[in-house]
């Protein structure tokens, strides 16, 4: 789990949330071509998030090339906002690490991309025929791991809760870096999260009776 | 003051911080608080199992980087990350006949000649040979136009008219024939 740096800051003795990519996202705005440390340490977190969402081998790397375009493109917008987003819901609001924002650019990205399938539904040729693409190794593996009773159930979730899901899970967000990302309180994403696992507990209870 | 919801929340996000960091501690169990849900105590620990990072491939992996380092050389040289599609232009001709002559737009690319794609700016120069044969063959052409219009109409000068009918009586022999049979009459002359 990725675990902000805490540093003192000049109003009281408030305790701030200071990035880890500081460093790199420094050298980035320098130089743009230093942006591959970001890109090369995010790839996997990016891509695994498009990949539970859109559930799609081809639509996650696509989604995952907008994303890390867009944020190539946005950094020198890019403000960290560090603070201590942990406490409040107005710092929660507030916050901003490289993580949390390309983490945002990513839930536009996959919306959109939900957004545009609904209007034109596309079934790729391997998911009408059942079958991974015979050279894509970690499709097969996806493909064995979406076969279990928890990924089915995590599936069958509310847009909202399964998200929550997904970025407490596989991308190992604390609460508050979640409240960022979704624009919610940390209250509602703590919610969000125990309600998930209550509705997935029933599902498996049910499939196993 | 919590409700019991919001309880039963706070409970279950303390779990799941213990859960996700066992790993880094390499603990086999979590400690758990009493009235946490049994149900969700599993639920958590199954989808903690179960729901894996995913890399993808390394070929998407290298194909995204180099392309984020053309964008990132277009960053610097304060072009846009992505190359803008622009829409089809119609042909110069029809341009041409819509608008008029128009200048020729700036070139923009010059501005950061290496970021340009190398197979659409290879091409060579026009030879100065293909220039020369074209302007030959329209001098030629002209010639052969003025040439026609000469023979087709008749000269206004008196002078002219002359000259015209002396050529036009004459009867002409091509000088390399007439040597030889004058050559050969000779010979033949000699002989008989």
């Amino acid at each position: 789990m990725s675990r902000p740096v805490l540093s003192k800051v000049a109003v009281g003795t408030r305790l701030a949330r200071l990035d880890r990519d500081r460093g790199l996202v420094e050298a980035a705005r320098r130089d743009p071509s230093q942006f591959d440390a970001l890109y090369r340490k995010y790839l996997a977190q990016v891509y695994s998030f498009a990949y539970y969402e859109l559930r799609n081998h081809h639509a996650a790397e696509d989604a995952t090339e907008r994303v890390f375009m867009k944020a190539l493109a946005g950094l020198p917008r890019f403000e960290e906002r560090g603070g201590d987003f942990a406490t409040t819901q107005e710092a929660a609001a507030d916050a901003s690490t490289f993580r949390v924002w390309l983490f945002q650019i990513a839930r536009n990205v996959v919306a959109n991309e939900h957004r545009h399938h609904r209007r034109r539904p596309v079934a790729p040729l391997e998911e009408a025929l059942g079958l991974p693409a015979p050279d894509d190794i970690a499709e097969a593996a996806l493909a064995r791991e979406a076969g279990t009773a928890a990924w089915d159930a995590v599936a069958r979730l509310p847009e909202d809760r399964r998200r929550a899901v997904i970025l407490r899970f596989v991308d190992e967000m604390s609460t508050a870096e979640i409240a960022a990302v979704l624009g919610r309180s940390e209250g509602a994403v703590r919610v969000l999260i125990h309600r998930a696992l209550r509705s997935v507990a029933d599902d498996l209870r049910g499939q196993l009776s | 003051m919590l409700g019991d919801g919001a309880r039963d929340a706070r409970r279950t996000e303390l779990y799941l911080d213990g859960l996700l960091s066992a790993d880094e501690r390499r603990a086999s169990d979590v400690p758990a608080d009493t009235g946490l849900d049994p149900e969700v105590k599993l639920a958590a620990q199954r989808l903690r199992s179960d729901l894996g990072r995913v890399h993808p491939s390394f070929r998407f992996e290298e194909a995204l980087s180099a392309k984020l380092s053309l964008g990132a050389a277009r960053l610097r040289a304060g072009l846009p990350v992505e190359q803008t599609e622009t829409p089809a232009r119609p042909p110069a001709a029809i341009a041409f006949l819509r608008i008029g002559p128009v200048t020729a737009p700036p070139v923009v690319a010059s501005a950061a000649p290496q970021l340009r794609n190398p197979l659409l700016s290879a091409r060579p120069p026009r030879p100065l040979l293909v220039g020369g044969v074209g302007v030959a063959s329209a001098a030629i052409s002209i010639g052969a136009v003025y040439v026609a219009w000469r023979w087709s109409h008749a000269s206004p000068t008196p002078m002219g008219r002359a000259a015209r009918a002396a050529h036009g009586s004459r009867v002409t022999h091509p000088a390399g024939r007439s040597r030889r049979t004058a050559v050969l009459q000779g010979i033949l002359g000699v002989v008989s």
